[in-house]
């Protein structure tokens, strides 16, 4: 698996290659507060939405994971959209409230504990269930888990992603685009793309 | 409806469940404050400015802002109401996705059928400029055929014109925008008038899919694109400079060399005298008892404003156009609004190659094949185009989650090899059917008007061409060297809902692009679009623009 040199990203966004706005932008994902008291979900949702999020995107090898949570419960206390909704979907704070229940449900279901109680490989079956529209639970009834799934599933991805540190993980570097793009061909990179690294080197 | 128990489970602030936005919040909370009673509320003096123009046009992209220019040239007073706010690109737009939420239009919009639409970020805009201001900048022409699909297939509509009446638009917007692409056209080599600027240059999956179509045997070329691949005399403007292969087309420009209303036609018409009203959302279009439309009445900053006009150009898109007409019971007789809604197939075939490829560089659409605009082989009415794709990381990972379901370590391991990823795309004719169709739903949006539901459910023919598409790029793929390929069947643009015809009794506006209904509303954006055309809308709604404003000024002369 290729990986990148860790710091690319954080060096870039000191420098005149990144506009004002992009680094405004950048930095305060980088700079959020390790800490978030939710104001939408309840501590004990929160906590069951933080353990969810946790096996989506496991962050082993960060000291510090990149929080998904505190965005989901930002957006929903706003209560703002992003253009659409599956319209066989309820609106989405009702969404995470029946989905997040559902999961408990099917935890409980399958393993007579709550979602968080659970040890990680066990998280991973109920998560698998749910991603298979096999999970049980009375919330799923009103709720096409399918359609659950995939939207949780893309505001992770759109949180993670967004992130600084996880495109730098993945090699990323558009942010810098002051002077533009002169080697955009295959195999062509401009010296502040970052070389990629085969696995094991650092 | 979940009741009341179940909403208020799990959470610290229960909400009516109706009530889900911010701006519908902070009305409610005003409106509580002042304890004003509903029927009050109704008779409030409206701020009622007696000036009246000649012309209002509602909506600032690509079916509004080329007619605000055409009509303000013509020494028109013309005022143009834009739902979204104004921004400076240079300063305001940062190169991240997340941070640009703000071009798309995010009120909810109800997605129904069996292959439910995505909007917002998908295909709909806000702001002064429109869905422009994220358009990829892709504008092939479209070809006659497509004009004439019940003449040559006898499926689908004519067009109540031909290519002939659109051909000296495309030519015209073709020199303004200025237009990077290859001369001669390779499936159109008798144009006459070539593309001023010379092709932008091809990025990494441009040259995969040109290498693989050459051993396939099907023809490429650079694609014709509306951002300058040099810098470019602006009417209206002064100099544009060049693209410098960002790849950010579909979040927004911040040098103005992808042409946008805003860099373009708008800054034409106000240098003629057109004034262009941001956060202008049009609420209500007023008639006198012939049916003419007298004015309109918008919400801005808080007020409630009416603009008195003798002509109205309707250009909001194809959601909120017939939403608008729909909430006023305007235009309704042919029983059209709303109906025959169209999107374009737009499936991608994506794969992992050896080759560093940098997704994020150069213009994202770099190459095209029209080889397939009536395939030889086709089980299916009209056909389709090809094009390579760049895209920019979030884009990417969200689509990719939501058709392959990648989640834990697999996801991240996946997403490693963003940089060795390159895709392809189709965007193919769609044919009207009266499963697909907008409606009002009883849900209401932050100010209290009913959400849009669309219904879209790919019929016979969609599903055939998609069928075809995925084969032929699969091939394509894997003549590239591609690994781990794998499609997502999606459907891009929004097309119909008011469309255009030779007679009230089955369209909602004329050939002129005038309300058969009402003689002073005119309709231009990409709902008047009889069929959806196998090319991408944006240079196809431009022209109709142009066209529009010149048959409404011939009709003042007459």
């Amino acid at each position: 698996m290729p990986h990148y040199p860790e710091g690319t990203v954080r060096t870039l966004l000191q420098t005149d290659l990144v506009t004002p706005a992009t680094r405004a932008a950048l930095n305060a994902r980088l700079d959020a507060p390790a800490h978030y008291e939710p104001q939408f979900f309840d501590a004990d949702t929160y906590a069951l939405l933080r353990a969810v999020a946790a096996r989506i995107f496991p962050q082993p090898d960060r000291e510090i994971p990149i929080e998904l949570a505190p965005g989901i419960d930002k957006r929903l206390l706003a209560g703002t959209a992003d253009g659409w909704r599956y319209d066989a979907m309820p609106p989405d704070r009702e969404a995470y409230r029946l989905g997040l229940g559902g999961i408990n449900q099917a935890a409980e279901a399958q393993f007579n504990q709550l979602f968080v109680e659970l040890d990680a490989a066990k998280q991973d079956a109920v998560l698998e269930l749910l991603a298979a529209g096999k999970a049980p639970g009375e919330n799923w009834v009103q709720l096409p888990q399918n359609r659950f799934f995939e939207e949780m599933l893309a505001e992770m991805a759109e949180g993670y992603y967004a992130h600084p540190l996880a495109q730098e993980e993945i090699g990323y570097v558009g942010m810098a685009d002051v002077p533009g793009w002169q080697r955009i061909g295959l195999n062509e990179h401009e010296e502040r793309e970052p070389e990629e690294r085969a696995a094991g080197d650092k | 409806m979940p009741d009341e128990e179940l909403l208020e489970e799990g959470v610290l602030n229960p909400v009516q469940p109706e009530i889900q936005d911010p701006l519908l919040k902070s009305l409610l909370a005003e409106s509580e404050a002042t304890a004003a009673p509903t029927e009050q509320e109704q008779t409030a003096p409206l701020s009622d400015p007696t000036d009246e123009v000649d012309c209002v046009v509602i909506g600032t992209g690509a079916g509004g802002a080329p007619l605000l220019a055409r009509l303000a040239m013509a020494g028109l007073k013309v005022v143009a109401l834009e739902a979204g706010p104004r921004r400076d690109p240079k300063t305001e737009y940062a190169t991240d996705e997340k941070a640009q939420n703000f071009l798309f239009w995010n009120d909810e919009r109800l997605s129904a059928g069996q292959n439910p639409v995505a909007f917002g970020k998908n295909n709909s805009g806000t702001g002064v400029g429109g869905s422009t201001l994220h358009y990829t900048a892709y504008t092939p022409r479209a070809h006659r055929g497509d004009l004439q699909l019940f003449t040559d297939f006898g499926q689908g509509v004519d067009w109540p014109f031909g290519m002939e009446e659109l051909e000296l638009y495309y030519e015209e917007l073709e020199h303004f925008l200025g237009i990077s692409g290859p001369t001669p056209y390779p499936w159109d080599p008798t144009r006459r008038k070539g593309y001023p600027l010379a092709p932008l240059p091809l990025n990494g999956a441009a040259q995969l899919m040109q290498r693989a179509c050459q051993q396939l045997g099907v023809q490429t070329s650079p694609a014709a694109n509306a951002a300058l691949s040099a810098r470019y005399y602006q009417e209206g403007i002064g100099w544009r400079e060049a693209c410098t292969n960002r790849g950010f087309c579909q979040a927004g420009c911040n040098r103005g060399a992808k042409a946008s209303m805003d860099v373009t036609f708008l800054p034409l018409a106000e240098s003629y005298g057109a004034e262009i009203r941001a956060d202008a959302f049009v609420t209500e279009i007023e008639r006198d008892a012939q049916g003419r439309v007298t004015g309109v009445v918008y919400e801005q900053h808080g007020q409630t404003v009416r603009q008195r006009c003798r002509h109205l150009f309707l250009c909001a898109g194809a959601v909120e156009t017939p939403r608008l007409l729909l909430l006023n019971e305007l235009a309704l007789t042919s029983g059209q609004v709303g109906k025959h809604f169209m999107a374009h197939p737009g499936m991608q075939v994506w794969g992992t190659f050896e080759e560093d490829i940098r997704p994020y560089k150069g213009i994202p659409g770099g190459l095209i094949s029209e080889d397939t605009h009536r395939p030889k082989d086709a089980d299916f009415a009209g056909g389709y185009l090809l094009q390579s794709i760049g895209v920019m990381p979030v884009t990417f990972a969200t689509q990719m989650v939501r058709q392959r379901k990648l989640w834990g370590q697999p996801l991240r391991d996946y997403m490693r090899q963003y940089n060795h990823v390159a895709g392809i795309n189709i965007l193919g004719d769609c044919l009207p059917h009266a499963d697909n169709f907008l409606e009002l739903s009883d849900e209401k949006d932050a100010r209290g008007l009913p959400k849009p539901r669309l219904h879209f459910t790919a019929q016979e023919n969609e599903q055939r061409m998609n069928r075809h598409a995925e084969k032929l790029m699969r091939q394509i793929w894997e003549a590239a060297g591609a690994k781990d390929i794998w499609a997502f069947e999606r459907y891009a643009h929004v097309i119909g809902t008011a469309r255009m015809g030779l007679s009230g009794d089955d369209a909602v506006v004329n050939a002129d692009g005038r309300a058969f209904d009402v003689p002073n509303l005119y309709i231009c954006d990409n709902s008047v679009f009889p069929s959806a055309l196998s090319v991408n809308p944006a240079l196809t709604i431009m022209a109709l623009s142009l066209r529009t404003a010149d048959k409404f000024l011939a009709s003042l002369r007459t």
